[in-house]
């Protein structure tokens, strides 16, 4: 069953400085199966950031259409689902008050709510943070908590927009193999943006390159779950993998 | 050894409590050094007591003035304009200023005119005040008004337009409707800067009240420092003056600033210099 949808996207803006019109995204058709984990990856300026916050809602699409299990995209909303690079926690709710945000907002109760946000607290490991604020954890942690918070909203689709991209390189790691491993939990549809190749192929069932706001191609990744770097890092499909994805991405 | 959690939490306030007395001795002590400096160089030098108290007869005014109830009545009655000013103030300026903020436009175009309004010291206000007032409540409660009223708009709007997009976009992408974005996201994500604004601007109410005072009214405590002068009572004029400033220390210290560490400082959003 398809829960997301790209026809023909598109988007054009006007840049005040090169004063003409600028397609960031050509033509771009996808569909994401419910469950999947898509990685999307491409050098800087291929637009995958863009398709991103048109997917979110963030900012209009100029051209085609995306549709969420059949809904077309107006705006932002709860079904969508959105992990930012800059976590974007909001730092006067403790960690327990962020990840019960969502279900705030349907109108859950407080009890009910707080006892939704302990359990995916519990999933990242987290369940001692739960009183603190923001500011007091780690790059890591906060976005464990980032990641959760989406999740609790039981979204269809759990946008990652680069959400390692600004941790240190050992925890990046820990975070992906979390990452794999709750999705193997609760299985939810991710659009995952990178432009870290070993990182997309590492997480995703298929990757998709993305060159100047076109789809270069798409690769399939049957790597078998866990995924856990000790074992990988030797893996000659995975080494496979990622050499045929870094190459199209360095000649696109 | 083994500490219990209890335990060592109580000798961490304990330690606290000892780093605030310390804390407080050593912001008293300079206060003090000036008071004996004072209490030496006016009998020294044989000061005409029409020019300058002496430290006695300041503690003897203050006896009188707390005796006969009049010091009470000056400090309430000026306390309760500087509260009901700043009250009214801020009641209209946060939700202007952050209905101002949400939109970039209207943020921009009024963003000169708050600045300068909120640089006009509320004294600047008296005269008009008196002539649209008279003499009296309104005039003094307007002048507190709009020393209360410009600053701390200004701060909310401030505030408002530096919460990150990000942060209103996670608010929306989790479901947060325009009413929820105001209370769960732009209010408390302004809050640092307005409560700035207040300090700054209750700072000015202050100035401004004791100087409204002098002029517009028969009670407060710029009306006592005026009255005594009229009859060179050079010493109700120190008390007057020691009790204006020992009360803006209280409701800066007591009031303010806890207020500050509670909330933003908890959160990360400002440290305190």
């Amino acid at each position: 069953m398809k829960t997301l949808s790209l026809k023909n996207l598109r988007k054009t803006y006007f840049d005040p400085y090169a004063g003409s019109q600028v397609t960031a995204v050509h033509d771009v058709s996808l569909d994401v199966e419910q469950g999947e984990f898509v990685s999307v990856v491409g050098p800087s300026g291929c637009g995958k950031t863009t398709i991103l916050n048109m997917i979110a809602g963030f900012i209009p699409y100029t051209g085609g259409e995306i549709l969420i299990d059949g809904n077309l995209v107006k705006g932002p909303g709860p079904d969508r689902g959105v992990v930012f690079q800059s976590f974007a926690l909001f730092p006067w709710k403790t960690v327990l008050e962020n990840v019960g945000f969502g279900p705030k907002m349907r109108g859950v109760p407080k009890d009910e709510r707080d006892r939704t946000a302990r359990e995916y607290l519990a999933l990242a490991g987290l369940s001692h943070a739960a009183d603190r604020y923001p500011n007091e954890l780690s790059g890591g942690m906060q976005q464990r908590v980032g990641v959760v918070r989406a999740l609790a909203n039981n979204p269809a689709v759990l946008l990652m927009d680069e959400p390692f991209a600004s941790v240190d390189a050992q925890t990046r790691m820990t975070l992906q193999e979390e990452l794999t491993r709750i999705w193997q939990e609760r299985k939810p549809t991710v659009i995952f943006i990178t432009h870290d190749v070993a990182e997309a192929v590492f997480l995703a069932n298929r990757v998709v390159v993305l060159s100047k706001g076109r789809v270069l191609d798409q690769i399939k990744v049957d790597l078998p779950r866990p995924r856990v770097w000790d074992h990988l890092i030797e893996d000659e499909t995975f080494k496979r993998l990622s050499a045929q994805v870094l190459q199209m991405v360095r000649a696109a | 050894m083994l500490v219990a959690p209890g335990q060592k939490l109580r000798s961490r306030v304990a330690w606290r409590g000892m780093n605030s007395l310390v804390g407080a001795a050593l912001f008293v002590a300079p206060l003090l050094v000036l008071v004996a400096i004072w209490a030496i160089v006016v009998p020294l030098f044989n000061v005409n007591p029409r020019i300058f108290p002496s430290v006695g007869s300041v503690a003897e005014a203050a006896v009188a003035a707390i005796g006969d109830g009049s010091l009470i009545r000056h400090i309430g009655a000026s306390m309760l304009r500087v509260g009901l000013g700043t009250f009214l103030g801020v009641l209209v300026a946060v939700p202007l200023g952050i209905a101002m903020g949400v939109s970039p436009a209207v943020s921009a175009f009024l963003t000169p005119l708050f600045r300068f309004f909120s640089v006009l010291a509320g004294i600047a206000w008296i005269p008009i005040a008196t002539l649209w007032f008279g003499y009296g409540f309104g005039a003094i409660i307007f002048v507190i008004f709009n020393a209360v009223f410009f600053v701390v708009a200004y701060n909310t709007l401030l505030g408002v337009s530096t919460i990150p997009m990000t942060i209103r976009n996670a608010a929306a992408s989790l479901g947060a409707g325009r009413w929820a974005l105001l209370t769960e996201v732009l209010l408390p994500g302004a809050l640092p800067n307005i409560v700035t604004g207040v300090r700054t601007g209750l700072g000015f109410a202050w100035r401004g009240l004791i100087a409204a005072e002098m002029i517009a009214t028969n009670v407060g405590l710029g009306y006592m420092l005026f009255v005594a002068r009229d009859f060179y009572r050079t010493e109700v004029i120190v008390l007057g003056m020691i009790v204006i400033g020992v009360l803006w220390l209280f409701i800066d210290r007591l009031l303010l600033v806890p207020l500050e560490r509670a909330t933003i400082e908890r959160w990360g959003l400002v440290r305190r210099t």
